[in-house]
């Protein structure tokens, strides 16, 4: 039985009523120019949302958790906005998303709870990692394996259930990573020898970063997905220069994924193809074909403005699939360059303060948990927000919190949790 | 109707993005409020007397060449309840007691049940410390050292 002792948590609370206003601005003025008139009754989905969001205050107040109190309304404001641009890209998926978002707040609500000491992850970290590897490669499986636009990366049943695992492979890898090199920190970041500014750990401590780049080059090959390949070997360098201090190990991980990324662009049609798309999406054998996505996605970002469209004003309906890959391009035509750095300025914000969780955190185990998962946040923004706007190959990266997509805002959901674990301890252990 | 309407709809597109960036504001203010604590908190915790330096450690507990301030009067041993926290199964929940008096600083065992060894020799007594002395609580030794 939880025992309640309830908490004032009034810097939470004041931001989510700003949450909660813009979210209602901006879903009624998407409804409303949808319909053409307004009525109260159109506010009903966000109404649900954000009494949600306050269940989740609630809880929090209720158990007397003493975590960060601003991580949650950013998280929620993201997630608010999300509702705002599925409404405006794909209103027959809302309902889908709610329910979505019914799950990630439960699954929200059990990391709180469970387990009861976070530390405890770390003891089992082969199991994560195992976890994780069986994740990975369950899309490759017969009969639950699907391969959806080119990318096989999903599991479930067609027309019942869909789910990504790579969402949460991502969580299981950011435990390992945390707890093993919480153990071999010492011995790979003052290795015994050295070549000059190289330095020369026993061979059987790099095996790890050998195996995790066969296992990302794997998973580019067979899944075809370039995304989980970038993210899943960046999270793993993050957290190996997190860990040791030691840039040495970050420039051989890139030489190799360059190395890796040149030779898939040789060997397999799926890799060049993205790149082809990327260097010239304007190719006249491109421009219909495979780089119309994109290129529709730049004209909407071109048109955007200082200012926008305004919502519900714009085009973004001309790009396919705009509310799961081009959710940036969309929310750019609409509000401009004053919405899009203020969307961009709520993931720094994210960013900013899971660091300063890892950074305040009692144990490195912690600090590197909560420093991989923030890192998956940034890494993923840069990434598909890169990708939108053609500074790098486009990739399936869903953005954060926004994006339409069940796996994804569990995952986030999650990985929010967790952080607010990591702070809750540091705030118990500093009383 | 119509007309009004469309106003409306403008009037209410600007106030998303008003309240949108009033929210980033407020977000944004809190960030800093704490980012000042924790340069406050940071500053008090560096600028002790004297540091206690980790020259020999083990997996799993403090860096070696981490610093560890030192106050008049401060705990050493496993218990996160200590100044000078210690992660070692070896040390105890309260293991010694660093204190400055006199001019001198002294190091007493708090009853630990392996001891505490200054220079490599186990103490009974309170002890005085001179600078570049050696603590040994567990398997982790520390030296002390001025604050630089």
């Amino acid at each position: 039985m939880i025992r309640l002792r309830p908490v004032a948590r009034l810097a939470e609370l004041r931001l989510l009523v700003w949450v909660a206003a813009f979210s209602l601005a901006g879903y009624a003025v998407v409804v409303a120019a949808a319909a053409g008139k307004f009525s109260w009754a159109q506010l009903l989905v966000p109404v649900i949302v954000l009494g949600l969001f306050a269940a989740l205050h609630a809880f929090l107040v209720a158990v007397g958790f003493r975590g960060d109190q601003l991580l949650l309304p950013l998280a929620l404001g993201l997630t608010g906005l999300g509702f705002v641009l599925v409404e405006r890209l794909a209103p027959n998926l809302l309902i889908k998303q709610l329910s979505w978002l019914v799950l990630a707040s439960g699954a929200f609500v059990a990391v709180i709870l469970i387990p009861r000491d976070l530390s405890a992850l770390a003891r089992y970290k082969y199991t994560w990692a195992l976890l994780g590897m069986a994740l990975l490669v369950s899309p490759l499986l017969p009969v639950v394996g699907r391969e959806i636009n080119g990318a096989r990366i999903w599991v479930g049943i067609t027309g019942v259930m869909q789910f990504e695992p790579w969402e949460l492979v991502k969580l299981a890898l950011v435990v390992f990573f945390a707890a093993y090199l919480d153990e071999y920190r010492e011995i790979l970041s003052a290795p015994p020898r050295r070549f000059g500014p190289i330095p020369l750990p026993p061979l059987p401590y790099l095996l790890p970063i050998v195996l995790m780049w066969v296992v990302a080059m794997l998973v580019m090959v067979f899944e075809k997905d370039l995304g989980a390949t970038l993210l899943f070997f960046g999270i793993f360098l993050a957290m190996l220069y997190l860990a040791t201090g030691e840039p040495f190990y970050t420039v051989i991980g890139l030489l190799l994924l360059v190395a890796g990324g040149v030779v898939a662009y040789h060997v397999f049609g799926h890799v060049a193809a993205r790149v082809d798309v990327w260097l010239a999406p304007f190719a006249s054998d491109l421009r219909f074909d495979t780089g119309y996505q994109l290129t529709q996605g730049l004209f909407s970002l071109g048109n955007a403005g200082l200012f926008g469209a305004g919502l519900g004003n714009g085009m973004p309906e001309r790009i396919p699939v705009v509310w799961s890959d081009f959710v940036f391009d969309a929310f750019t035509e609409e509000v401009g360059f004053a919405g899009a750095l203020a969307l961009l300025a709520l993931y720094l914000a994210f960013v900013y303060r899971g660091m300063l969780v890892a950074l305040r955190a009692p144990t490195t185990f912690l600090q590197l948990l909560a420093g991989g998962l923030s890192f998956i946040i940034a890494f993923q923004t840069l990434v598909i927000v890169g990708g939108n706007a053609k500074l790098i190959p486009l990739t399936g990266i869903t953005l954060p919190f926004v994006a339409y997509g069940g796996s994804s805002l569990v995952t986030n959901f999650i990985l929010c949790g967790l952080l607010l674990r990591v702070s809750d301890i540091t705030a118990r252990v500093r009383g | 109707m119509e007309i009004t309407f469309a106003l409306l709809l403008w009037g209410v597109r600007i106030a998303f993005l008003l309240l949108l960036y009033l929210f980033l504001i407020r977000a944004f203010r809190a960030l800093h409020r704490s980012l000042d604590e924790e340069k406050s908190a940071v500053s008090a915790r560096s600028t002790g007397l004297a540091t206690l330096v980790v020259t020999t450690s083990h997996r799993g507990g403090p860096r070696v060449g981490e610093r560890m301030p030192l106050r008049a009067v401060s705990g050493i041993g496993r218990d996160a309840g200590n100044d000078v926290v210690l992660n070692d199964e070896a040390a105890s929940a309260k293991h010694a007691v660093v204190s400055f008096a006199d001019g001198e600083w002294w190091v007493e065992d708090a009853g630990s049940t392996n001891g505490t060894l200054v220079n490599g020799s186990r103490i009974w007594d309170k002890e005085r410390l001179h600078y570049g002395d050696e603590v040994q609580v567990g398997r982790i030794a520390l030296r002390l050292e001025r604050v630089q």
